[in-house]
């Protein structure tokens, strides 16, 4: 474990942001103010039939910005779709980017902007700090509330060959505006709900217990549990509810400016190699993972998983089985081995796993062979 | 990015790195890239600046100049300041401004990868006019349509064209036939008195045959290429070869045409027809020999004369009568006609020897000296 002093070296970094019920309809203006001529508008094809796209679309052309659309993306985004990304930004002469989607359309919008404006294939960017010339501007607009890649510097894209999932960790990445507006994720669906929020959740918690926390990041981390423990459960009973859609949207932007800044740790390192793997739901396998890594955790950073346990509630005894309930009460009750996880296939995973980068923040220096035992557990 | 093989310090870099504190973990900041954008736009700006072509960007719109490079300030005398409050049809020569502004109205719609070009003088700020070839072409920075028109002053290009043209006309105009053929004997030009004087309806028709074809030994111009690639001249007096195959003594004077290098480029003929003058040398050759045959015949004559004269002379010598005296004086008179006969032979002769060392060219074949019986060596 790193020790941690108030008085070591930390950065914050955040993008301008909007938030609130409207904020999508400024994106024609911003687009304008940023210069942008001809935008590539990034989504998917999900949220385009819900007609938020369309919205966006609307606020461009009143704004006298053209765009062209992209939407051939799929959840965890595929490095061929970055670069089909690419090839239409390049064709359509854009100079900028606007995503409105979940986290792959916004992970997938950031990787096709490093990736025209240095004129290189998307994978060679895998790693920190290997961005040498900057995206064109970039605005986030997100329609769930869980990915925080509105905010954050990290892009993560599935590597089709090798089946696992890179990322690329750089501030150039932090978009320039993020429009955070509650209406889109009335259209989520139930079960999306869940995932984000609980990707909203694995944010918080690790952000927290990261070795590269820092007061500021703790203040957004545990604002982000606060808010995501109460209003997620209430958010899945009334959908429609703009407050609670909202304050499942701050919880996000609250998790967001705290990993984006303090990192991540092994849930995240291990469920990139799920996603790669299995093409599961990213907040799915964040959620099976959670209790197990802060079991596996929890004497690395006793004081500040005690904390979250308080927050969490649920009157368990132990600040991961906490994290156990309350997935549990939000209808998730599988196990890794139920969503097809086999046990030959975890000293892979957890090879992939222990090269991720979020690994390096974790509050423990876990071994792969550690790894491999809490990918066990989570069968 | 693999951490299997990492050392804990450079684990710790990374982290440090992840956290934002490596030495380029930075916010996005367009000014590196728009400073190394600046300083190619001022390299770029240098390269325009060193071109000796004037550059002109000129508002669509309004016809303004928006920027000039530095060849348009020195060839017009004008600061850039003076040019960009000028309309570009303002430069161009008042007798071409109409003109120029029509054309630049009909290539307005043109795309911008299409390339117009116009001929026409800009007027220096000394009213000097400067011939100018102006490529015009229609672009569009952002919303703003421009013309680009680069003007290239074309002044030696036009003296070197007008020199070229008399040369040309030079050559075509001479009575001599010229032909011009690579090293290969292959011809590449013929003027208008070659293709008459081998018969052919036109130059064209000339060019690509090999030299070969013009001469009734084919063999001439394989060694007229091959005295020349050795020599630098060659004059030589040979039998040409018209198209419908009829041959005619020609006069070839040829030479080799060399780069600055001295490296032999092509080879150059001037052909005479000099059929007339080798038929009138024939002709010289045979009245010569005529007149020759005609003064032996002379000579004969005479000594057929004598040879009577003397039994005459003797006969009457030897009677006695009267008459005799009148034979033997009018024997004696036509004794002098023969002899005057005879320096007249003598006079023709040294005629045609003064000829001969003269240069008439009509040297006959073989020399026929006549010796008359009283030819004196005083008389020649």
């Amino acid at each position: 474990m790193i020790q941690r002093s108030q008085l070591d070296l930390r950065k914050f970094v955040a993008p301008e942001f909007i938030c609130g019920h409207g904020a999508l309809h400024l994106a024609g203006r911003y687009a304008r103010n940023f210069g942008m001529k001809q935008v590539l508008l990034v989504t998917d094809p999900g949220v385009r039939a819900a007609g938020w796209a369309g919205a966006v679309g609307e606020s461009l052309t009143e704004a006298g910005v053209s765009f062209t659309v992209f939407d051939a993306i799929s959840a965890n985004p595929r490095s061929r779709q970055v670069m089909a990304g690419t090839e239409a930004y390049l064709a359509g002469e854009c100079n900028g980017i606007v995503a409105v989607g979940g986290g792959s359309p916004m992970d997938c919008a950031k990787g096709i902007g490093i990736a025209s404006s240095s004129m290189r294939d998307i994978l060679t960017f895998e790693g920190v700090d290997r961005v040498p010339v900057p995206a064109p501007p970039l605005i986030c607009i997100p329609t769930t509330a869980g990915s925080s890649a509105d905010v954050s510097q990290f892009a993560i894209i599935t590597d089709e060959g090798r089946k696992r999932k890179i990322a690329i960790v750089s501030k150039t990445l932090v978009p320039d505006i993020s429009l955070l507006d509650p209406e889109p994720l009335t259209t989520m669906p139930r079960e999306l709900t869940v995932d984000t929020g609980m990707d909203t959740l694995s944010h918080a918690i690790e952000a927290y217990v990261s070795n590269a926390s820092s007061p500021m990041t703790d203040v957004h981390a545990l604002e982000a549990i606060r808010l995501i423990a109460s209003a997620l459960p209430a958010a899945m009973a009334e959908p429609d509810d703009l407050n609670l859609r909202f304050s499942t949207l701050l919880a996000s932007l609250h998790a967001g400016l705290a990993f984006s800044n303090a990192s991540l740790g092994a849930v995240h390192a291990m469920a990139h190699s799920l996603g790669g793997a299995y093409d599961l739901a990213h907040g799915r396998c964040n959620a099976l993972l959670l209790e197990h890594v802060m079991a596996a955790n929890y004497d690395a950073a006793s004081g500040r998983y005690d904390r979250i346990g308080e927050i969490l509630g649920q009157g368990r005894e132990t600040p991961a089985e906490g994290a156990a309930a309350f997935r549990r009460s939000l209808g998730i009750t599988e196990t890794l081995a139920e969503v097809g996880v086999r046990e030959d296939a975890i000293p892979a995973l957890a090879a992939a796993a222990y090269d991720d980068p979020c690994m390096v923040t974790n509050p423990r220096s876990l071994a792969c062979e550690e790894v491999e035992r809490i990918y066990e557990y989570a069968l | 990015m693999s951490m299997h093989s990492e050392h804990p310090g450079e684990r710790d870099a990374l982290r440090e790195k992840i956290i934002g504190l490596g030495e380029t973990s930075l916010h996005k900041s367009y000014y590196p890239e728009l400073q190394s954008r600046l300083a190619e736009l001022e390299r770029f700006r240098a390269l325009l600046d060193q071109t000796h072509d004037a550059i002109f960007l000129i508002r669509a719109e309004t016809g303004r100049l928006a920027d000039v490079n530095a060849s348009a300030k020195a060839y017009l005398g004008y600061s850039k300041k003076e040019l960009l409050a000028t309309p570009f049809a303002d430069l161009i020569s008042p007798s071409k401004q109409t003109q120029f502004s029509e054309f630049i109205r009909d290539n307005s719609n043109l795309p911008s990868e299409s390339r117009q070009t116009f001929t026409a003088p800009l007027v220096s700020r000394s009213g000097t006019e400067i011939p100018m070839e102006i490529t015009v072409r229609s672009v569009t920075f952002g919303a703003e349509q421009y013309v680009v028109a680069v003007a290239r002053d074309i002044t030696d290009r036009l003296h070197t064209e007008r020199e070229l043209r008399i040369k040309e006309s030079a050559l075509e105009s001479s009575t001599n036939g010229i032909l011009i053929a690579d090293l290969t004997g292959a011809v590449m030009y013929a003027n208008r008195s070659f293709a008459v004087m081998f018969g052919y309806e036109r130059e064209a028709a000339i060019a690509g045959r090999n030299l070969e074809v013009f001469f009734a030994d084919p063999t001439v111009g394989e060694k007229v290429t091959a005295h020349l690639l050795d020599n630098p001249a060659i004059v030589q007096e040979t039998v040409g070869l018209r198209s419908n195959g009829s041959p005619f003594h020609i006069q070839i004077s040829g030479s080799v045409v060399q780069n600055d290098a001295g490296q032999p480029l092509c080879i150059m003929l001037i052909v005479m027809d000099i059929t007339e003058r080798i038929l009138t040398e024939q002709m010289k050759r045979e009245a010569y020999t005529q007149l020759g045959k005609n003064i032996e015949q002379f000579a004969i004559l005479g000594d057929h004369i004598r040879n009577p004269l003397q039994v005459i002379v003797g006969y009457a010598e030897m009677i006695d009568d009267p008459f005799a005296e009148k034979i033997l004086e009018q024997s004696r008179r036509i004794d002098d006609l023969v002899t005057q006969l005879d320096r007249g032979w003598v006079d023709s002769a040294n005629v045609r020897q003064f000829l001969r060392r003269h240069g008439d060219g009509a040297k006959p074949p073989g020399e026929t000296f006549f010796r008359f019986s009283n030819w004196k060596e005083e008389d020649r």
